[in-house]
């Protein structure tokens, strides 16, 4: 079985953290979303992460630094949102280019999984495609994603609803599926024409009357799209703890909620709730609330609340 | 290089014409001669010597600044007062000088021929310096964030005036759209921010939306060397009745209920 990662996207929505490094590279709780997907990924299935030309370095840097070594880079030539392949487009590329005739465990890089993925891969049947589904346990909460309708078996899908005004259920599709390679052709035809949508193919395969299983799963699961969405996966995985990395400091502060602090951060005087820093910043006699401060800034005598600020900042009160 | 030119050609232009509008209502008072009585080398000396306080003053008044219209009531207003200034300046230096006084109706004309002469022709000169800096490669390249009606009517004004800050790239933070906005192109996101104050050279980035990225914002202008503008209307001010002040020496934004003109003065 190969594992594939889409991590090609730009991540506008997370600008300006995103301005300079890819989605899946963001720390959350302290190590990379794409790092905590990677751990949980079987040892015996080589991965591969598809991104972009723009932010390929990032990948190629975090590659190093992890202990496996069966992590491939492949990069899209595309330096902006307008000229990428599409998700699905990626995938058959990859396919094409590599003949893959095995197994694929897709991923998507910016979704935070809580479950165990042998558990996922062993509940899997021979030939049959699978897909992750959160249970949000709220149907008004999934009005925001595309829901799964199961069966009377409780474990084919019936059908996909995407973002319904109406939910009828509140089982959420995720971004973890496995593809037998039996699909392999049909994924591969299919993305010429909706390169975009790596659902669709799910769609397709109901289409044509091949089954789609579906594992349920209820441990905490983030996709990680927005400010929003990422400071509630932060506070829900830190929970009411301070995260400091062991270059970093802290004097005088109050912390609540969860606070995460990068390498080489100083913070002094502060009050911080719900604060994630990344690294090399300096922050002095600040209050800050629901705020994410990207790498290399110095925030003195200011207050803050939700705010992404982007790498570099100064802002000094006088 | 052009806009110094340009701006070190305006500075001594207007010293040439605060002069040379007191030496026309010298002569359109004493006549076209020199006379004895009231020697026409003492009063130019006086002239030359306060022409770049005046100049100065002139100054203070930023009217030499880049945002600023020349063809406006309150700009006139700036010079007028300017020029009495100038007025009295020179009566000052030549009475200390000379320890004599001359003809009111000089002083009158030497004011009135001073303030329109010098209103007029900033009136022209900044006409054709707007040109000169717009022509490509533009001296002031400027970026709008933001997508809006607001931000349509801006970049309207700015190319119907011919405005030294050219819009030439529009981003938004939601996406849209639009290809162009009154001929000036949307790139796109503002994940594209670096790319276009590099490709562009950006000197101005004017935010018309996006309240909640202006630390970002700035920071970038600020990172650059780029000067950063902002419409109030992002604030949610709208109706053009806001006027920057400072509070115990804080900048703060003023908007005051609206009451008699002249409780302006004092709110």
């Amino acid at each position: 079985m190969q594992t594939f990662i889409l991590a090609g996207g730009f991540a506008t929505r997370l600008w300006p953290l995103t301005e300079k490094r890819a989605k899946p590279l963001l720390p959350l709780a302290g190590k990379p979303i794409l790092s905590h997907l990677v751990l949980n990924t079987p040892a015996d299935s080589p991965i591969t992460v598809s991104t972009n030309a723009a932010l390929a370095e990032g990948f190629t840097q975090w590659k190093k630094e992890q202990q496996r070594s069966d992590i491939a880079i492949v990069v899209e030539d595309t330096a902006h949102d307008d000229q990428k392949l599409g998700a699905l487009g990626a995938v058959a590329q990859w396919v094409a280019q590599r003949n893959i005739d095995e197994d694929i465990l897709l991923l998507t890089g910016d979704n935070y999984c809580g479950f165990n993925m042998q558990e996922f891969l062993r509940a899997a049947r021979p030939g049959t495609a699978m897909l992750a589904a959160h249970d949000l346990g709220n149907r008004e909460a999934a009005k925001a994603f595309g829901t799964v309708i199961l069966g009377k078996d409780g474990r084919t899908i019936q059908a996909f609803e995407e973002k319904p005004p109406e939910p009828r259920t509140s089982l959420v599709s995720t971004g973890c599926s496995l593809l037998p390679a039996s699909t392999i052709p049909l994924l591969v035809d299919h993305a010429r024409h909706h390169p975009d949508n790596v659902g669709s193919i799910f769609e397709e395969f109901l289409r044509q009357g091949k089954p789609v299983d579906c594992f349920t799963f209820e441990e905490p699961w983030f996709d990680i799209g927005s400010f929003e969405a990422y400071l509630e996966a932060t506070k829900a995985l830190v929970g009411e703890r301070v995260l400091i990395e062991g270059t970093a400091s802290l004097e005088r502060t109050q912390c609540h909620g969860a606070v995460v602090i990068g390498k080489n951060t100083h913070v002094k005087d502060c009050d911080l709730h719900n604060v994630v820093l990344f690294e090399n910043c300096t922050i002095e006699d600040c209050v800050l609330q629901d705020c994410i401060i990207d790498n290399h800034c110095t925030l003195k005598g200011v207050d803050l609340t939700g705010k992404m600020l982007r790498a570099g900042t100064s802002l000094t009160q006088n | 290089m052009r806009y110094r030119i340009l701006m070190i050609l305006w500075l001594l232009s207007d010293l040439l014409l605060f002069v040379g509008t007191y030496a026309l209502a010298y002569f359109l008072r004493v006549g076209w001669i020199f006379s004895s009585d009231f020697p026409f080398d003492k009063f130019i000396n006086i002239t030359v010597i306060v022409a770049p306080v005046w100049l100065l003053v002139l100054a203070t008044t930023r009217t030499f600044a880049l945002t600023r219209s020349q063809a406006t009531p309150r700009n006139a207003a700036y010079i007028t007062y300017s020029a009495l200034v100038g007025v009295a300046l020179f009566t000052l230096t030549y009475y200390f000088q000379y320890a004599q006084f001359f003809s009111r109706m000089l002083l009158m004309m030497a004011f009135v021929f001073s303030a329109a002469v010098v209103w007029g022709w900033h009136c022209g000169y900044s006409a054709i310096m707007r040109r000169i800096l717009r022509k490509n490669p533009a001296v002031f390249p400027t970026l709008i964030v933001g997508v809006t009606r607001e931000s349509g009517r801006l970049i309207e004004r700015l190319n119907r005036s011919n405005h030294p800050l050219k819009p030439v790239a529009i981003l938004d933070g939601r996406g849209v759209k639009d290809g162009e906005v009154h001929g000036v192109p949307v790139r796109g996101k503002l994940n594209k921010l670096e790319d276009v104050l590099e490709q562009e050279h950006i000197t101005h980035l004017i935010q018309c939306s996006d309240l909640e990225q202006s630390l970002n914002l700035l920071s970038a202008c600020r990172k650059r060397g780029c000067t950063y503008l902002l419409l109030p209307s992002v604030l949610g001010i709208v109706e053009r009745d806001e006027r920057v002040d400072t509070l115990e020496g804080q900048p703060v934004t003023i908007v005051s209920p609206k009451e008699h003109w002249w409780t302006w003065f004092f709110r």
